[in-house]
């Protein structure tokens, strides 16, 4: 995934406290950050934020825990918001935004540098 | 509100934005569009036209995690056809009455996209096209309406598992029919009478791989429309069928992408009581299609695009025999290289040029003198987006 030499650093999905979960599978991952899968098992609604296309972290996330890459969501994402049948997840601008909403919003999932996780988010493990 | 311990004043708006699930966006664009023959979106030859921008505003409400409530809102021009001014691109309640993680099940009432393609639900959002001008063999510019979105229900189903995702729509519609565009295309002028709309059925299925590397569709439709003679008209009440049916095929790797689609198009006139109307002949296209990422801010395209109008007489010549019109009128060959610059995510900068041999799809509209159409003709065009 990237040059020989280079050391990439670790993002982490991170979900807000309250939800109990601690594994998922990449797939159902994929699912929730292509806005397909718009519930949490127990019934409430995730909310997904992101950061934008461009971020470097956000490419990290994508490839390191997806597998996909920032343009195939940006790709899903579209057409889920110009045809009418779904939604495009939340921008946020930097992690710092990133982690306030993630630990203040019910249901939120997002992602975080390992450097950023503290015991106030919950690390989803990915199978 | 929540209250939030660790925020600033700037991370409100997003907190609002979290729990409200209206959501707008929308996106303009400007292109310039210039031919060394023919024209294409208005007065391409010579100085080059302008008159080719697109306005689209989108909302989305979410009352509940079963029920979206979606609608946009169009403006459009190119050239002389696409003249509607605001128009409802869609308007629809969608329903989804399962919803598992493996999958889910539901159904959208209204004004739905026709769902055909890779391309065509998403054809006036710049930013999903992989060039300016769509592969003109599939997704025709100046039949457009027919096929962009219908009124109805539609049905539609997910399945999500570890070997790939499965996509399905079914809609039972009535498309749109009621623009000149649309009569002109199909009737060759714009007649004393109306078409009319009728029942009609449109679907599609896309196969994914997990990780959405192979992406695999194939989807159809059957578009009825009737025809409801004027005063003093040499027609007669007749009917029209049209029943496209398109395989796409799409590989995505970090740098590269190619597509490819390929259509066989049904299309019978019948019972307009005069000979010249009474047609029922298959159309075929084909494109192979790459994208190259240069950087995440740059992409190239190149792809060869194909489209005769007649199956059985690709090159023209019977048509040429029996109607004392350029056999060039059937075919269409379009060699297309493109450069896309992502400024940012929400700019975007393309230019791209088209070597075409042949004119089975310019728009009469835009040709009036038709008849002394080039076979062989340049396209160059530019277009600026923005989105937000």
């Amino acid at each position: 995934m990237t040059a020989a030499g280079e050391t990439v650093k670790t993002v982490r999905p991170v979900i807000h406290p309250g939800i109990n979960t601690d594994h998922l599978s990449r797939n159902l991952l994929r699912s929730i950050f292509g806005m397909r899968l718009r519930t949490w098992q127990d019934g409430p609604p995730i909310r997904v934020f992101v950061l934008p296309d461009d971020a470097p972290t956000h490419g990290i996330f994508t490839k390191q825990q997806l597998n996909v890459f920032p343009y195939q969501l940006r790709a899903a994402w579209d057409r889920l918001t110009f045809t009418g049948t779904g939604q495009a997840p939340i921008i946020v601008q930097s992690e710092d935004e990133m982690y306030a909403l993630i630990t203040s919003t019910p249901g939120a999932i997002g992602y975080l540098s390992e450097a950023r996780i503290d015991k106030h988010v919950r690390v989803i493990h990915v199978d | 509100m929540l209250f939030l311990p660790t925020t600033s004043l700037a991370d409100q708006p997003v907190q609002n934005e979290s729990l409200n699930s209206l959501r707008i966006n929308g996106f303009l664009s400007q292109g310039y569009v210039k031919t060394d023959q023919n024209n294409f979106f208005g007065k391409s030859d010579g100085k080059g036209s302008l008159d080719f921008r697109e306005l689209g505003l989108a909302a989305s409400l979410r009352p509940t995690e079963k029920l979206q409530l979606s609608g946009q809102l169009l403006w459009r021009r190119a050239g002389e056809g696409s003249r509607r001014g605001i128009s409802i691109d869609f308007g629809f309640l969608d329903y989804s009455f399962v919803t598992r993680p493996a999958g889910e099940l539901g159904i959208r009432l209204g004004r739905t996209k026709n769902p055909l393609g890779f391309y065509n639900d998403t054809r006036d959002v710049p930013f999903t096209r992989p060039s300016i001008i769509l592969p003109q063999s599939i997704y025709f510019d100046r039949t457009r309406n027919l096929a962009l979105a219908s009124d109805g229900a539609q049905l539609y189903g997910e399945s999500r598992t570890d070997w790939g995702n499965l996509t399905a729509q079914f809609g039972t519609v009535f498309p749109q029919v009621h623009d000149r565009d649309t009569e002109v295309s199909i009737l060759g002028a714009n007649r004393p009478g109306d078409l009319k709309t009728r029942l009609s059925y449109v679907g599609r299925v896309v196969y994914e791989l997990p990780n959405g590397r192979f992406r695999f569709a194939v989807s159809g439709a059957q578009v009825n429309a009737g025809y409801d003679p004027g005063a003093d008209d040499r027609l007669a009440s007749g009917s029209l069928k049209f029943t496209p049916l398109i395989l796409s095929a799409q590989y995505n790797a970090e740098r590269w992408s190619i597509t490819s689609e390929y259509a066989l198009r049904m299309f019978q006139l019948q019972n307009f009581g005069i000979r010249a109307f009474e047609q029922k002949f298959t159309g075929e296209s084909i494109y192979l299609q790459g994208t190259y990422r240069l950087t995440p801010k740059w992409e190239a395209m190149l792809r060869y695009d194909l489209l005769f109008t007649d199956r059985t007489d690709r090159n023209g010549k019977e048509y040429a025999a029996t109607t004392g019109r350029p056999a060039h009128f059937r075919f269409a060959r379009d060699v297309t290289i493109g450069l896309r610059w992502n400024v940012t995510p929400s700019i975007m900068l393309a230019t791209e040029y088209h070597h075409i041999n042949g004119t089975a799809w310019l728009s009469n509209l835009d040709n009036p003198d038709i008849a002394h159409a080039k076979q062989h003709w340049n396209l160059f065009s530019f277009q600026a987006s923005y989105r937000f």
